[in-house]
């Protein structure tokens, strides 16, 4: 420490020497300091400690970004009129705890602020470090018109063994509930349709992932849902 | 004794804060938290955030340069106001101040009684002794750096965010920790969503409140920034009139004001403290307890600030600390 050295060692030995605050940074200081930027550069080191990608709100999909700006100031998850956007848990990667992730388990979906805000994502014009940012020029899906849009959130991955409709039970509500005609139905005429995912018109929305039933009324133990969003990665 | 009615009404302000904003995140009120305020496309970013997001993302980022200016103009203005009104940290601290025992209080108000006394004795009787002496203020300038631990913890913050590319520090931001708390505990408690972030967010912030000995003065890099900012500060900071003050007016030995300052600024003898009025946060305890109400806090206060950072060095008669002058001691 460069003010370490300002400090006259010839004045050790006087007494007025034991005030506080006297022969500039003291031992405790320069402990203090030392001891701090280390502990932060390890901290700032758990980034490679590894971390599950996550659905991130519109225009965080910009991974590098999203974790370079997000200051945790919670904005977005407040401004999210579906109360979708959630921070994200520790046990999600060290470096981006807090920072805003979708859960679409929460029964609810991002329309992109289709209904609330005419199609303008609130979570990205609120945020004030525009770590959430829609690129220059994109569209945002619609659910009206049915255009996917080009924010693509992640991409729904419907797992054949756990979904009710491959038991025969006829389900078909992700197939209702996408907006974007991104579900498609095999074996449509019959009794027992299947359901399957179009990859180029999903935009990851979680609207499927949001009806699900397997987990609520299939009796089918599993950890997650049939169809859940698999974060787009970049 | 006078009573710190300042200390309440300041209390009562950051409590009020802290539970709206704790509130809206709950209920969803889109004001956000300390660490960025403001609706709509309006914020005020923490400063520390903003420079941090700006320097791992490596842009200039128009929003939180706006927030940066106002947040630095008013930092300049009212120096570290916000310690001592409206950080969550403060109210910690008067968590655990009230649950000290009487005992230890005693014991804790004495030992900084008796090391304030020290050091005006010793300068009162320095200055009585025709001004030969080497151990008063203005003869012997405290050879005390203009930066301390804190600045390092700035340092080594910005370090680790330029190098890894996030804002480091915000994960252990105690202003965020407390936001954080409040909702991780809701969620989990709400939602059933239990994780271990109920455990480790509230734990980290016991570590460092109640650990790491004196946060605020010795580890907080926030407290730093406004540090280097508010050291160029002319605005409301405390002055003494000398001639209603016990020191110079009697010759009496008091440091009422230097016991109660929360930022360890010894105002009467300011070359004596171990921190500068760069660290005045406005709390007014100063003002508040001095017997004569000899304290004020001056729109602008005349060049006094010549002390600021080299507590005293030169600074001669501006100095309201240094004029201890003969003329009142002998009267």
């Amino acid at each position: 420490m460069e003010e370490e050295r300002t400090a006259p060692a010839d004045e050790a030995a006087e007494p007025s020497e034991k005030r506080p605050g006297q022969g500039g940074i003291s031992r405790r200081g320069l402990f203090i300091g030392v001891g701090s930027t280390v502990a932060l550069l390890g901290l700032g080191a758990l980034r490679y400690a590894g971390s599950v990608p996550l659905n991130r709100p519109p225009g965080g999909q910009d991974e590098e970004h999203l974790a370079a700006a997000c200051v945790r100031c919670q904005r977005c998850y407040e401004a999210c009129p579906r109360d979708v956007i959630v921070p994200a848990k520790i046990e999600d990667g060290v470096m981006g705890v807090r920072t805003p992730m979708l859960d679409f388990n929460t029964n609810n979906y991002c329309d992109f602020c289709a209904a609330e805000n005419g199609g303008t994502p609130l979570c990205a014009t609120v945020c004030p470090t525009g770590a959430l940012t829609l690129p220059a020029g994109c569209t945002v899906g619609d659910p009206a018109t049915g255009d996917p849009g080009d924010v693509v959130i992640g991409l729904a991955e419907l797992d054949t063994h756990t979904c009710l409709a491959y038991r025969l039970t006829g389900c078909r509500a992700c197939y209702d509930a996408c907006a974007y005609d991104a579900i498609e139905l095999r074996d449509a005429d019959t009794a027992n349709p299947l359901p399957y995912v179009v990859a180029d018109r999903c935009n990851g929305c979680g609207a499927c992932q949001a009806a699900c039933l397997s987990l609520s009324s299939g009796a089918i133990k599993g950890s997650e849902r049939a169809i859940v969003v698999r974060p787009a990665s970049r | 004794m006078r009573t710190l009615k300042t200390q309440r009404i300041r209390t009562i302000i950051a409590a009020v804060v802290f539970v709206f904003l704790a509130a809206g995140l709950i209920a969803g009120l889109s004001v956000g938290t300390l660490s960025g305020f403001g609706w709509d496309t309006f914020s005020l970013l923490c400063p520390l955030g903003a420079l941090a997001s700006m320097i791992a993302a490596k842009t200039m980022i128009p929003r939180a340069v706006v927030s940066l200016v106002i947040m630095l103009a008013l930092i300049f203005v009212f120096g570290r106001v916000f310690c001592s009104w409206v950080c969550p940290t403060m109210l910690i601290e008067r968590v655990k101040g009230f649950f000290r025992s009487p005992k230890r209080r005693k014991e804790l108000a004495e030992a900084k009684s008796t090391e304030v006394k020290a050091v005006s004795e010793q300068e009162l009787a320095a200055l009585k002794g025709g001004h030969a002496c080497g151990a008063c203020g203005a003869c012997k300038p405290a050879p005390r750096g203009k930066v301390d631990s804190r600045h390092a913890v700035l340092g080594g913050a910005l370090l680790s965010t330029a190098v890894f590319g996030f804002p480091v520090f915000c994960l252990v931001c105690p202003v965020g920790l407390s936001f954080a708390t409040v909702l991780v505990l809701w969620q989990g408690f709400a939602h059933g969503d239990a994780t271990w972030g109920m455990i480790i967010i509230p734990a980290m912030l016991v570590i460092e409140l109640f650990f790491l000995r004196k946060w605020c003065s010795h580890f907080c890099p926030l407290s730093a920034l406004m540090n280097l900012v508010g050291r160029f500060s002319r605005t409301f900071v405390p002055v003494i009139d000398d001639a209603k003050c016990l020191e110079t007016a009697k010759g009496a030995s008091c440091s009422r004001c230097a016991e109660v300052c929360e930022a360890d600024i010894n105002l009467r003898h300011l070359a004596f403290g171990e921190r500068t009025l760069a660290d005045c946060t406005r709390c007014r305890n100063c003002a508040d307890a001095c017997p004569t109400g000899a304290i004020s806090f001056p729109v602008l206060s005349r060049g006094a600030a010549g002390s600021r950072t080299t507590a005293g060095v030169g600074a001669g008669a501006e100095t309201p600390a240094l004029v201890l002058d003969e003329e009142a001691l002998a009267e």
